[in-house]
């Protein structure tokens, strides 16, 4: 695509003649950059698993929040520009609340995903109240419990919103999502797509895996947003299987 | 607010077969605050005759005792009207059995002495509203004393409970010929 | 004191001008709704009026807002029109949004928000809106013009609701009753009782009558029937 780099890629809302807007694709792009996000939805509940990057052993870990609570029933993982997701973090947030506000109930998922959506494209470069001047860099996975049970959404800079049964995100999306489809069944449990997802992000992460570079959430009908502690990392790295190609796991059986 | 819901107050009289029944919460208050729950607003004029004067309970005292000076009942509309560019802030509610026959008899009249008198209930007081629904549903012409009890005692009740400032305990009249019975109702007190 | 009236003359007069405009009319209109576990009854009468005089006697004042939805609006008719119609077209927004139809809980919180919204110059209605929950169980909620919210089993509202509400609370809640069991009433008891408190409310409240019109709500649908009152 850079091979067509042209006048056209200045103007965010610029269409080349071929019909591309360029600086939507360079945010796709952006997201490539960003730390790995998993989210598997399975008929237990939704797990999230994130990596996150410490570049200097002087970095406090917990500062680093990639997993966030939108609503009690709604999170999000993301990845790219972090400074971008806080924006649409609140956004989601600021819906959600004025969802059950109006109506005194919870947003769906897909509602939630369609607000931050409205506000993904709000980019121009003219004076008129574009909430950016440039498309966000940051694409969103959305794990969230409504009446239709546990789902999950994936966004991307271009607003557009997908459900997934499985879905990665970030610099390791491209052999993460590969493996995704290879392990990801109907019937999996909560716990086994929990291993699962650590499994696949401790094969494309470069660092080891670890407690304090890795942060896991589930979200399930009993016990909705719920973010593991250290110790739960630790316990739920345990399971992890040394073996390098998910195809060999049986969690299942493996389990100590 | 008018001067006659400064101290709150419910009270309906009925008909029945040769009965009569006046009614009449047990609440004194000044506005919302409950001052005594034993203040009765009803009285004896005579063997069979009954008042009920709900309003301000100042006027209410001292029309009775005006009235138990000139123990003459039928003065009662006249000396209210006496007084019509300053009233006595009543509503009176008269219920008994006409003199010689015995013929059931109720009435009510405004605070400057305009008669009411129909062929079922009567009702007056900051509750009145309520009570001509109560009442205008429960009321059967022919009701034996049980029944006229129970029929107005209900409507009182129920009238006065969704009233704020009327309410805590009731007491009711049945009055008969050879007997009047007067009871004392426990209802919520809140 | 000399009692002689001093004559006034406006035009003459170096007193300021008071003009008024009072923009709310009391339409009058009274409404009942009785819940039961699988059912729910609303009824309206049609009479519209102002003061002394009726508008018409065939004024229907119960709006359908979605197949388990039914609002009851008595008071300021201008009022339950714009609220109505802005009601319906939320209604509508809201299914194309969040692809589903409101249910009767978010329609009731919303109708507060809305009411609420306009605190400083009030939608002048008694609202009752009525429906089925998400369990399918019949509710009732009932407002005042600034948005409280209540939800009961029964509720009268509008120009005899004063005169109903304790009728209700002694028939439905069987309130005052001694050794009587707390049951859920029937659909058939819910609507004799609608057609008795009104025929009542007719004879006392000269806002209330020519005929109700009555909404009744089941998952099988919405049934609707006219009952005829008095007419003076």
């Amino acid at each position: 695509m850079f091979l067509t780099r042209s006048e056209y890629d200045r103007g965010v809302n610029t269409f080349s003649p071929e019909g591309r807007l360029f600086q939507v694709e360079y945010a796709i792009e952006a997201i490539k950059l960003g730390s790995t996000a998993i989210g598997i939805c399975t008929s237990e509940g939704v797990v999230l698993a994130v990596e996150k990057r410490i570049t200097s052993p002087l970095m406090e870990p917990t500062t680093i929040e990639k997993i966030v609570e939108v609503d009690k029933h709604i999170g999000c993982a993301v990845s790219g520009l972090m400074a971008d997701s806080r924006t649409m973090i609140d956004r989601a947030r600021v819906e959600c609340q004025n969802h059950w506000f109006v109506y005194n109930e919870n947003m769906s998922v897909e509602s939630c995903a369609q607000a931050v959506s409205n506000l993904a494209i709000q980019f121009g470069d003219s004076d008129d109240g574009a909430a950016m001047s440039r498309p966000f860099g940051v694409a969103i996975l959305f794990a969230g419990i409504d009446e239709k049970g546990p789902q999950l959404y994936h966004m991307d800079p271009s607003g557009t919103f997908v459900q997934f049964d499985a879905k990665a995100i970030g610099s390791g999306s491209e052999g993460a999502q590969q493996s995704l489809q290879e392990v990801y069944h109907r019937s999996m449990t909560l716990e086994e797509a929990t291993i699962s997802a650590l499994t696949i992000l401790k094969q494309v992460m470069e660092e080891k895996l670890n407690s304090s570079n890795v942060e896991v959430m589930t979200m399930t009908p009993g016990n909705l947003f719920h973010m593991f502690t250290k110790e739960q990392v630790e316990e739920a790295l345990r399971n992890v299987c040394p073996v390098e190609h998910p195809l060999a796991l049986n969690v299942s059986k493996q389990r100590v | 607010m008018s001067i006659l819901a400064y101290n709150g107050g419910a009270m309906v009289a009925m008909k029945g077969e040769n009965c009569v029944s006046i009614a009449a919460d047990r609440r004194f208050g000044i506005q919302a605050q409950t001052v005594a729950t034993n203040f009765e607003k009803i009285f004896e004029m005579g063997p069979h005759l009954y008042v009920g004067l709900p309003g301000l309970a100042t006027d209410t005292q001292t029309v009775m005792e005006k009235l138990r000076f000139r123990k003459n009942f039928a003065m009662l509309s006249h000396m209210l009207y006496e007084k019509r560019f300053g009233p006595f802030f009543v509503e009176p509610v008269v219920a008994g059995l006409e003199p010689k026959t015995y013929e059931p008899f109720i009435c009510n009249m405004d605070l400057i002495g305009c008669i009411n008198q129909p062929k079922d209930f009567v009702v007056g007081g900051t509750a009145s509203a309520q009570l001509y629904g109560m009442c205008e549903a429960l009321w059967e012409p022919n009701l034996g004393p049980d029944d006229l009890f129970e029929t107005t005692s209900q409507a009182l009740i129920n009238a006065f409970d969704r009233d704020a400032i009327s309410g805590w305990g009731a007491t009711i009249y049945i009055i008969e010929k050879d007997k009047v019975t007067i009871k004392n109702l426990k209802t919520r007190m809140d | 004191m000399s009692l002689a009236v001093k004559p006034h003359y406006p035009d003459y007069s170096n007193a300021p001008i008071q003009r008024s405009f009072n923009p709310y009319a009391d339409n009058g209109g009274s409404v009942v709704a009785i819940a039961g576990d699988d059912f729910v009854i609303i009824g309206a009468d049609t009479r519209l009026s102002a003061g002394f005089s009726i508008y018409t006697r065939e004024q229907n004042k119960l709006f359908q807002l979605s197949p388990t939805t039914v609002l009851g609006c008595s008071g300021c008719w201008c009022d339950t029109l714009t609220l109505t119609r802005i009601l319906n077209s939320r209604m509508q927004m809201y299914q194309q949004e969040h692809n589903k139809i409101m249910s009767t809980e978010a329609c009731a919180q919303m109708l507060s928000t809305m009411l609420y919204y306009k605190r400083f110059f009030p939608y002048y209605i008694s609202n009752v809106l009525v429906g089925l929950d998400n369990n399918g169980k019949g509710c009732v909620y009932s407002y005042d013009p600034i948005g409280h919210c209540e939800k009961a089993t029964y509720r009268a509202g509008g120009s005899a609701g004063a005169l109903l509400q304790p009728l209700l609370d002694n028939q439905i809640g069987q309130k005052n009753m001694l050794n009587v069991k707390q049951e859920s009433v029937s659909q058939e008891k819910a609507l004799s009782i609608i057609k008795d408190v009104f025929i009542s409310a007719a004879e006392r409240d000269i806002y209330t009558g020519d005929s109700i019109q009555i909404k009744i709500i089941t998952k099988e649908g919405i049934k609707e029937e006219k009952f005829e009152l008095r007419k003076d």
